[in-house]
């Protein structure tokens, strides 16, 4: 686990092979896209045709399938039931559960939006599956994205796992001086002091020094920064990025136009 | 020619009263390694990253004195272009990782692209100073996933790309277990033979008698002695003040003291001393043995 | 207390075998060092003697206590852990009150935590220090610090897991004269080291682990002589055990009174 420290799977594919920028670019625009078009099935039309088949462009299918169901359909699942629920809207009631009045409309309703946010994650795990981090930042960097910014997402990411390491530690040095953190809850919201201090004072302690080991590595020299990986932008990814800039254009003139 | 020069140095942290370094006077010649020793708080933090330009830089407080190394202040200078002086790589391997990165490769390009490298010159250094440090088939892992020895080595190798004039260590290898801190003095002993300029934080004193030219002691912030590994690290002077001292040291002092040891031999430090001087015979390619003195100017 | 420690396995979640069966007996009053390359499984088997992780199979017993039956907070009462990183535990504005923290858990009375707390920093030699806080202390002080707050818990268990990491030649012998008056209180002392002629000093038992399976166990002098086994986890023999084998004594000498006695005769 400590070497998987991204969703990023590592491929060769079409997918991977575009610029950070158009992927973000993509998961962006498609959501824009499944949120403010005016036809009701478009989410759904986006999951199937777009982000399904991208997922075997990308060879990430299976990665992609599992979080599909296990993390965004039951997510998605539980927020369509409780809109379809407590929603209320429309008078064309299909059946009713005690005071809870489940409607036509309220089921369209929370169908819609259950669709548009799992065409938004899903959107954003295929780019997330596709797209190294780091080549992501550097591209970033080079169009302009301070490094400072960069660097703090990139080492935020990388931390959280060592973080919990060290709270599970923290949590273990404490009970192991008889500190009650298995009984009553108001025993353990008492043991909340003796693990976040720890918690926080080490990391000051370790920000400082990992600041000083960046610094060392000349990290705010004034030279442009180079980057190892050649992040290819070919004439392709550019058009891709204006089509879907246009696209998302055009929706929302047909949303206006519409209204 | 010497390297690096410091003129009464003397430095408070910010809000202390006591100086963690004073009046310390000290010139390196190229070449050369020296070893710094002393007790917790005796300053060889301090020194180093004094050496390495964070005192003034990075900590504020009160620096008087100057420190120069190739012929330039740091206090004239700033902390990115100091790098190209002085490498610095400190006792904690798990914070000297940048995490920026996800593989050691690119952890070692780091410091390349933030001096903006050219790509290719880039290649070329990290893949030399990964033959240099013998650690390229660690090139692909998450620098995350290695052990503290290995992340030592990562974090040496990484300074030694920039190409520094001067290597500053603190105590590489005191949160080591016995492999990690073989692994770590493995690729000191081959800069050592390569004759790099090298200063060393350490208390492991046997291990420094194999690769120092010269031992220097700190005691409170005090410059006590500068001098031959042989002298410096057998002196009585050491003796009770918390210094790291060799079994084989204090073994022979005693002996002596009974009549157990030649008489004007030496003490020794290292194992092959102690076993000659007690009349064994030196194993002719035994353990512990140094690179003291040897393919050095 | 006694510890019975028997057929001991222990996976880790993500599949690694940490303990492979592990059988040992330790009597009230030993003094055990455990030495061993990292992730020979010294850490994951001290973790199993207050409970902090439980057998995957097999059992350990503190005394007559099951530590699968009795939970983390009850063990504490007979087993304190001083952790490697001190940082990773204290939390108080002050020494006194962090040395205090642990005995006010198992719920002793006023007078006795007050008695607890100035014995264990008379020991470590910080009652001078009492209001201080501990993150004005150097690290050095503040591993001191946490040895105290597991001391005034008065266990009749101590584990220290690598105290002399870090420590100049005065701390250690400060922390090798805690051990020794552990010792004389008749407690039961199991530390992990690297520092191996801190070990050879100071420990009559030594236990060395490898790939989660003892290797060697026995009275210091015999185990830490046995230099070709001992390799295999990466341990050397101590600086003068390892002389006298050169010099070609016929005893294993582990400290310097050993040796030079050996070499006269």
């Amino acid at each position: 686990m400590r070497e998987r420290l991204s969703f990023y799977v590592k491929r060769e594919s079409f997918l991977h092979n575009l610029n950070p920028l158009t992927k973000l670019v993509l998961a962006l625009g498609l959501t824009l896209i499944g949120f403010l078009s005016p036809w009701y099935w478009t989410p759904l039309a986006i999951i199937f045709f777009i982000i399904a088949p991208l997922s075997f462009v990308g060879k990430v299918q299976r990665d992609f399938l599992n979080a599909a169901f296990r993390l965004i359909l039951p997510a998605t699942g539980f927020l369509f039931i409780m809109q379809a629920l407590f929603q209320p809207v429309g008078k064309t009631e299909l059946f009713s559960i005690w005071f809870l009045h489940v409607t036509r409309e309220s089921l369209a309703y929370a169908f819609e939006n259950a669709t548009r946010i799992f065409a938004m994650v899903s959107s954003f795990t295929i780019f997330l599956l596709t797209t190294h981090p780091s080549e992501l930042m550097s591209d970033l960097t080079h169009r302009g994205l301070p490094s400072q910014f960069a660097y703090v997402i990139i080492s935020t990411i990388q931390i959280i796992p060592q973080m919990q390491a060290k709270a599970q530690t923290i949590i273990a040095a404490q009970r192991s001086r008889g500190l009650d953190t298995e009984s009553s809850l108001f025993k353990r919201a008492g043991a909340l002091v003796p693990l976040v201090s720890p918690l926080v004072f080490g990391s000051l302690v370790e920000v400082e020094e990992r600041a000083i080991a960046i610094e060392a590595r000349g990290f705010t020299s004034r030279h442009t920064k180079t980057s190892l990986r050649e992040i290819p932008d070919s004439s392709f990814d550019k058009a891709l990025r204006w089509i879907l800039l246009l696209l998302v254009v055009a929706i929302i003139a047909v949303k206006i136009w519409l209204s | 020619m010497a390297i690096v020069n410091l003129k009464g140095v003397t430095y408070k942290y910010p809000l202390t009263e006591t100086p963690a370094l004073s009046n310390i006077n000290l010139k390196i010649n190229e070449g050369e390694f020296v070893a710094v020793i002393g007790p917790n708080g005796a300053g060889k933090s301090t020194l180093c990253y004094t050496l390495a330009g964070f005192v003034p830089h990075f900590f504020k407080g009160d620096l008087q004195g100057s420190v120069e190394v190739a012929g330039v202040e740091t206090k004239t200078s700033t902390l990115s272009d100091w790098v190209l002086n002085v490498g610095l790589a400190f006792q904690n391997p798990f914070n000297q990782i940048s995490g920026a990165k996800y593989t050691v490769y690119e952890e070692i390009a780091f410091g390349l692209e933030n001096l903006g490298i050219p790509r290719g010159e880039m290649k070329e250094r990290v893949d030399q100073a990964l033959t240099l440090t013998g650690i390229r088939d660690l090139a692909d892992r998450s620098p995350y996933s290695l052990s503290g020895g290995q992340q030592q080595r990562v974090a040496l190798t990484s300074i030694l790309v920039m190409q520094p004039k001067v290597l500053v260590l603190d105590e590489p290898t005191s949160q080591m277990d016995p492999i990690g801190t073989r692994e770590v003095f493995g690729v000191i002993r081959s800069l050592a033979e390569r004759g790099m300029t090298v200063i060393m934080a350490e208390h492991k004193v046997e291990w420094v008698a194999q690769f120092a030219d010269r031992v220097i002691a700190l005691y409170e912030g005090k410059l006590m002695m500068d001098g031959r590994p042989g002298d410096v690290l057998t002196s009585e002077r050491l003796v009770g003040k918390g210094y790291g001292i060799s079994r084989y040291t204090s073994a022979a002092r005693e002996a002596s003291r009974r009549g157990l040891w030649p008489r004007n031999r030496e003490l020794p430090v290292t194992l092959d001393e102690a076993v000659m001087g007690f009349g064994g015979f030196p194993l002719p390619r035994g353990e512990g043995q140094g690179v003291r003195g040897k393919g050095r100017k | 207390m006694k510890i019975e420690i028997k057929d001991l396995h222990y996976t880790y979640p993500a599949g690694v075998e940490a303990l492979r069966g592990v059988s040992l007996t330790i009597d009230s009053g030993e003094q055990v060092a455990m030495v061993g390359q990292n992730g020979s499984g010294k850490t994951t088997l001290v973790k199993h003697l207050n409970g902090l992780l439980q057998p995957t199979s097999g059992s350990v017993l503190i005394g007559d206590l099951d530590t699968k039956k009795v939970p983390v907070a009850k063990l504490a009462v007979h087993v304190g852990y001083v952790f490697q990183n001190p940082d990773e535990q204290l939390f108080c504005r002050t020494i006194h009150e962090e040395v205090a923290f642990g005995p006010r858990n198992l719920g002793f009375d006023a007078s006795k935590i007050e008695s607890l707390v100035a014995d264990a920093l008379n020991l470590v030699e910080l009652s001078s220090r009492k209001e201080t806080n501990p993150y004005d202390l150097s690290p050095t002080w503040r591993k001191m610090v946490a040895l105290a707050s597991i001391i005034s818990m008065d266990t009749s268990i101590v584990i220290l897991d690598e105290p002399t990491t870090g420590q100049d030649a005065v701390n250690v012998a400060r922390i090798a004269h805690v051990v020794a008056e552990l010792r004389k209180r008749g407690k039961t002392v199991i530390t992990i080291t690297h520092d191996i002629d801190f070990c050879a000093e100071n420990f009559e038992r030594v236990i060395a682990l490898s790939q989660g399976k003892i290797l060697l166990d026995g009275p210091a002098g015999s185990v830490l002589g046995q230099g070709e086994i001992l390799a295999q986890t990466y341990v050397d023999p101590p600086q003068l055990t390892r002389l006298g084998k050169r010099l070609g004594l016929k005893k294993t000498v582990r400290n310097q009174e050993e040796f030079l006695s050996a070499l006269k005769s």
